[in-house]
């Protein structure tokens, strides 16, 4: 059993028809794409401005019933075009769940989906100015799964999300410079021309400084 | 009341013990019996220590499972005398299997430290000994032997649960050759590489 | 041990739990950075490493989404073989699972009697891939060995002796009183909430609903194959404890057994019949350079969940390496989740609840 291309085009096309009807005329795309692997199943793309962001994902939330935020990508293009110099990608995820009854399950037959419970995916491309502080609205309290997304993309690209509350860093040490963000392409990997984080090349041992820090 | 004590000062328990203990020492001295002792004695712990080596249990990445592999029925560490304690204070062995990011760094030096001493360091798998895979990383130490001293190294990637035991092994024979040598102490030993015969 | 190396930061009241802080990044490898610099044939031991414990799924993930960056093709049977793999790969990943939760729980037994198990897929891994963990195995276009000669005979005779031993672990737990006590009525998550969050996988599969990437978002070959997903009654109103995921994943173990014998007698090709590497049986000629502009996403449902991969064209090399390669990890999501899930309840309820859920730091921490 799978959802079948018929089901997941016509799912498709429909969001990107209410979101065209919707969003029109004001610098929002979105198309129906297919993928280039073996089955070609087809993903809604969206491209959106970051001031409009915040309408879409609200709209996408509430009326075409995405479920959760998947995965949030920064990407920095020191050398693209000036209207290109980072880009957000997210990908959303759209699948029928509701909560069940004490002892039952819910079965789904794919082919017997309809309407807004086809699974669908979401992408979501928003390009920022090229600068030194690209922001992007936050989504943080239309989807809770994207708090740490979005911790985890300022964390390593650099890229502010305005209005996340509890911002901070997630992977890197709590202790890294304050403008260090790894995944900025001035940053380079080792013995390809990197500067070392910390003064000393291999000084990672506890100093005295350190007393009672939590690094 | 204190001449009196003055006078019984010869029975007061605590300086009797000690004029006691001297006595034996210069007496065990002379005739070379402290010596022997001595020596009876080290070699005594020497053969207990490494025939029972308290690893600490502690996994880091990949040769993490590669460890606890070598823990289970099919290659049984515990037939050497391997054993996994929890805490730092109760074990003798610290092994090292993964790779060490600048934020376990310091945390990894704390452990190291608070190990009584005799210990010794394994660095197992590739990330341990020279960053692996990772080397380019920009949050990962290249090999964990620029924070802590190590006495052996098990290349691999994740090396065998065999290769492993192997290298408890080759740890053995070398206590036997440094004895209780404190960690700080022991710059002109060769580290050992498993596999290089 | 052998769940990972994380910090969890919990503030208490007496016994209860009243607040807590999960960190992260201990082993943070900066392997998005690194990929940057590599073909898209190197970067596939480094998806093996992502994982530890079920390597072959993670880097079947990254494989589809380089196919769908590179445009590659790939031939029938070695997407059977990739579906093989993967489940001896969620099997062996299973096991070990269970392997770290019954020390959790206090059954040291199960440590033994699940490793000693796991040897057996292990075995069964490193004849086709090389090594018994990190196989490098899948390529773009195909795989890199085809099954060798008598593969087939001994991974049946293991699965049906594999299937008799799922039993022994079930009458070994499921009259366990200890088990039962420790593990029902801890940890009780909602489906909606946890879709909400971003948990998929076993861990919604408890919670009554039957999502699942496999049939929802479908790759490979799995709707030629007989198999349904595992998904679990939870028995509260108050959504799956941690009884329902641990039957979930023991009903997932025979579901895999089951899709296994059924793919190896259905592969094109015979199963009995071994072709030379790079015959286009198994792997067909895939480009090695991505335009800029081209991206390349996948959707793959892992032992933990759905993981997927993001790939934009155009790095060095006149694009041999990505521009970027982003991962999205099911246990990142799901880990702060559960921290606060476990709100409410006792501090010896913290492995219970933890282990339950199957975290992996490996692909975490990145």
């Amino acid at each position: 059993m799978r959802v079948t291309h018929e089901q997941s085009d016509s799912a498709a096309k429909s969001c990107v028809a209410v979101l065209n009807e919707r969003f029109s005329g004001s610098g929002i795309k979105s198309t129906v794409e297919h993928h280039s692997n073996a089955f070609k199943m087809p993903f809604v793309r969206i491209h959106a401005e970051p001031q409009h962001w915040l309408a879409i994902a609200k709209f996408m939330k509430y009326d075409l019933f995405v479920n959760y935020c998947s995965m949030v990508t920064g990407t920095h293009f020191p050398d693209g075009p000036a209207e290109r110099g980072w880009e957000v990608a997210y990908h959303m995820m759209r699948m029928p769940v509701s909560n069940v009854k004490p002892n039952t399950n819910t079965i789904h037959v794919a082919e017997k989906l309809s309407g807004n419970d086809i699974p669908l995916e979401f992408e979501v491309l928003i390009a920022l100015q090229q600068g030194d502080t690209p922001t992007v609205p936050s989504i943080q309290s239309i989807w809770v799964g994207a708090d740490w997304n979005e911790k985890e993309t300022w964390d390593l690209v650099g890229i502010n999300f305005e209005g996340h509350e509890n911002m901070h860093r997630v992977l890197n040490p709590h202790d890294s410079p304050e403008q260090f963000h790894p995944l900025q392409k001035q940053h380079k990997l080792r013995y390809h021309g990197h500067n070392e984080m910390y003064d000393d090349p291999q000084g990672f041992g506890r100093k005295p400084a350190d007393e009672g820090r939590n690094k | 009341m204190s001449n009196d004590g003055e006078n019984f000062a010869a029975f007061n328990s605590r300086a009797l013990v000690e004029m006691v203990g001297d006595v034996t020492d210069e007496a065990l001295k002379a005739t070379k019996i402290k010596q022997f002792l001595g020596v009876l004695a080290g070699r005594y712990f020497n053969w207990a220590g490494r025939k029972s080596l308290f690893t600490l249990h502690l996994g880091i990445k990949c040769c993490a499972i590669e460890m606890a592999a070598a823990a289970t029925p099919r290659f049984d560490g515990d037939r050497f005398g391997v054993l996994f304690r929890s805490s730092p204070r109760q074990s003798d062995v610290l092994l090292v299997n993964g790779p060490v990011s600048k934020k376990f760094a310091d945390k990894i030096v704390r452990l190291w430290e608070q190990m009584p001493e005799p210990k010794y360091c394994i660095a197992m798998g590739e990330c341990a000994i020279s960053g692996g895979p990772y080397f380019q990383s920009y949050n990962i130490l290249e090999g964990v032997d620029t924070v802590i001293p190590v006495d052996v190294y098990i290349p691999g990637c994740p090396p065998r649960p065999e290769a492993l035991i192997d290298g408890f092994g080759l740890l053995r024979e070398k206590i036997i050759r440094i004895g209780g040598a404190p960690s700080t102490g022991r710059d002109g030993e060769k580290p050992v590489i498993v596999g290089e015969d | 041990m052998t769940h990972g190396l994380w910090t969890l930061r919990v503030k208490v009241d007496g016994e209860t739990i009243v607040d807590t802080d999960a960190e992260l990044g201990y082993i943070h490898r900066g392997v998005e950075k690194i990929c940057e610099d590599r073909d898209f044939t190197q970067i596939t031991p480094y998806c093996d490493r992502l994982c530890y414990v079920s390597a072959m799924t993670w880097a079947n993930s990254y494989i589809y989404a380089a196919e769908d960056l590179l445009e590659a093709e790939v031939p029938e049977r070695a997407e059977f073989i990739r579906l093989i793999s993967a489940e001896l790969q969620r099997l062996a990943s299973h096991l070990m699972w269970l392997g770290a939760f019954g020390p959790d729980i206090g059954s040291l037994t199960l440590m033994t009697w699940c490793m000693r198990d796991r040897e057996m897929f292990l075995d069964l891994l490193q004849e086709l891939g090389g090594s018994r963990m990190h196989y490098n195995y899948p390529r773009i276009g195909g795989v890199k060995r085809d099954i060798p000669v008598g593969f087939a005979t001994r991974m049946i005779a293991k699965i049906k002796l594999f299937e008799r031993r799922i039993e022994e672990y079930e009458m070994l737990l499921d009259e366990s009183t200890i088990w039962l006590v420790r593990l029902q009525g801890v940890g009780y998550t909602k489906a909606e909430d946890m879709v909400e969050a971003g948990v998929s996988g076993p861990n919604v599969r408890a919670a009554g609903v039957n999502y699942d990437v496999r049939w929802a978002h479908p790759y490979s070959v799995y709707d030629q194959v007989d198999w349904e997903p595992a998904v679990e009654k939870p028995t509260s109103v108050k959504g799956a404890d941690c009884y329902d995921r641990y039957r979930v994943r023991m009903e997932e173990m025979r579901q895999s057994s089951k899709m296994i014998l059924d793919a190896i007698e259905k592969i094109p090709g015979g199963k009995n019949t071994n072709y030379s590497a790079g015959d286009e049986m198994i792997m067909t000629k895939a480009p090695t350079r991505a335009p800029e502009g081209a991206t390349g996403f996948s959707n793959y449902e892992c032992t933990r969940g759905a993981s997927q991969f993001y790939i934009k064209g155009g790095g060095e090399g006149r694009g041999k390496n990505p521009y970027r390669l982003s991962i999205r990890s099911p246990m990142f999501i799901t880990i702060p989740y559960v921290a606060k899930t476990m709100i409410g309840y006792k501090i010896a309820d913290i492995p219970a609840i933890m282990g339950s859920f199957d975290p992996c730091i490996g692909e975490t921490d990145r």
